[in-house]
């Protein structure tokens, strides 16, 4: 502490300014699995996606949202995932309460909520959805961190080359909104709107600043329509460059994960069934059931423990230097 | 600050509302439930669930629903059983007090499409348990009205049946599409009734 604050005096200090890279480099780094081949990326997240969607096994489900968890944390940092399971977390939670409020099946009813039951067997498949949900959404947070847009055009480009335009910006729009949002509003504050100690005044403020975005958003739209089309998008014989060459370690990747996944879908279909009503049945554990449950663990877990293990030399080849 | 306390005013107004909608009963509460004693000169009406459908469809029937506990072997849920009616009692709530006394399972909603309660679920067999054109109706004395379950006074004498279909109402009588028109009943309950009691050696 005392050594930034001299070094903060001295500008010209060489140590100072070679910890900054160091640090800036060290938090800049890209992730390892951003360098994989896209091909292995849109196999792994999108199979990764679909395996989570289209099974409700607590313990498969569980498994693939800690991978996934894990892997959006070791790509974006921690503070960031802390801050977007603050927003997950409540969903999750909303998601599981909602469901018994429709859904009155079940053997293990808890109360009696106007006249109809309030069940065990119909909060665990709330959980269950919600956790399926929220799972996706953090593979697909993923997804669209490595899946950059030079990406998906590289892959797409040649055979679906308007859909893979539209996907990538259609993707990219997100990130877009949420940074002219930022804008919008300390542009606001600095103006000295929000002074207002009253709730209400403040959350009314924010309909202003939404506004203004509409506004920007069917504006920007506009433009980017006018400016791409004078950059001859769309035309035929567009070529783009892309310097994404296929490595020995790409293809021991892409075999390993098509190796895990097959091996998953073949638990999955032949054991890790799952019945919510009306009385719960799915933990087993089965030749199939354990084959399944192996499986996600390897494949859900690959991309974090990747990213865990670059971090891992990383940090010790910073410390070296 | 003003705003504040009327924005929290109204949302606990709005809170207030919603907890007084709601009722809240244990397990043990729900199901204590008081039947009329039959007396002498009293009105009654027959009550029966039934189920014997899903037997010749156990095909469609959801895995995990294929236990005698759920289906029984001869598909009564409830045989018809006399029950004393309240003045202005409809189907449903007949229904609903013979099987909070008996501990059946039942699940429905009001649907304000039909003022109605729909009834979705008995003994935790539901709508779709048994193929895509499953689901409970009720019949009286043999036929199936075109009404929503509350909305069907009953009255002294009465013969309900509560019907699990697997085809739309077709395989029970009640055709969904020619409701008016049925007044066919394959398992015809007043025979039924009649032959209960005559193997009790009562009279009706």
């Amino acid at each position: 502490m005392r050594k930034t604050k001299e070094s903060k005096g001295n500008k010209g200090d060489l140590d100072f300014a070679e910890k900054r890279t160091a640090n800036a480099l060290y938090k800049k780094r890209a992730g390892v699995t951003e360098s994989f081949h896209p091909v292995i990326l849109l196999v792994y997240f999108v199979g990764m996606a679909a395996v989570t969607m289209v099974t409700l096994h607590p313990v498969l489900l569980g498994v693939s949202f800690i991978g996934a968890v894990f892997c959006t944390g070791m790509l974006t940092g921690m503070r960031k995932l802390l801050k977007s399971l603050a927003y997950s977390i409540p969903m999750l939670a909303v998601i599981a309460v909602i469901n018994p409020m429709f859904v009155h099946k079940g053997e293990t009813i808890l109360f009696f909520y106007n006249n109809n039951p309030v069940t065990l067997e119909a909060i665990l498949y709330g959980a269950a959805a919600a956790l399926m949900i929220v799972a996706v959404f953090y593979w697909f947070k993923c997804y669209s961190i490595v899946m950059t847009s030079d990406k998906v055009i590289y892959l797409f480009g040649r055979i679906l080359p308007r859909l893979s335009l539209v996907l990538s910006m259609t993707l990219g729009f997100v990130p877009k909104l949420k940074k002219q949002y930022k804008k919008i509003s300390a542009a606001q504050k600095s103006m000295g709107m929000y002074a207002s100690n009253s709730v209400t005044d403040r959350v009314l403020s924010r309909f202003r600043v939404l506004s203004a975005l509409v506004g920007w958003a069917l504006e920007s739209s506009v433009e980017t329509a006018d400016s791409m089309s004078a950059k001859g998008y769309g035309l035929r014989g567009r070529s783009s460059y892309a310097t994404y060459s296929w490595t020995r370690r790409d293809l021991f990747i892409l075999v390993f994960v098509l190796l895990a996944l097959g091996v998953l879908t073949a638990g999955m279909s032949l054991g890790a069934g799952v019945g919510f009503y009306p009385a719960f049945k799915g933990i087993s554990a089965g030749l199939w059931d354990i084959v399944a449950y192996a499986g996600i663990a390897v494949l859900g877990l690959f991309a974090g423990l990747m990213e865990l293990w670059e971090n891992i030399k990383w940090r010790l080849f910073v410390s070296k230097v | 600050m003003k705003k504040d306390l009327l924005v929290l005013c109204i949302v606990g107004v709005m809170i207030a509302f919603l907890v007084t909608g709601t009722k809240i009963q244990s397990v043990d509460d729900y199901y204590l439930t008081h039947l009329d004693e039959i007396a002498e000169g009293s009105e009654t009406v027959f009550l029966g669930i039934r189920c014997d459908t899903i037997l010749d469809n156990w095909g469609d029937l959801d895995p995990n629903l294929r236990y005698e506990k759920y289906v029984p072997g001869d598909g009564i849920l409830l045989p018809l059983t006399e029950y004393a009616l309240r003045p202005g009692d409809t189907v449903f709530e007949t229904l609903n007090r013979a099987v909070r006394h008996n501990r059946i399972q039942m699940a429905c909603v009001y649907s304000y499409q039909y003022s109605s309660v729909y009834v979705q679920g008995i003994n935790h067999l539901f709508e779709f348990s048994c193929g895509p054109l499953s689901g409970w109706m009720y019949q009286v004395n043999g036929r199936f009205p075109n009404y929503g379950c509350s909305q069907y006074k009953l009255k002294d004498g009465d013969v309900v049946e509560w019907m699990y279909t697997c085809d739309l109402g077709r395989d029970v009588g009640g055709d969904f599409w020619n409701l008016g028109a049925t007044a066919y009943a394959p398992a015809d309950p007043i025979a039924r009734l009649h032959r209960a009691y005559a193997a009790e050696g009562g009279e009706i």
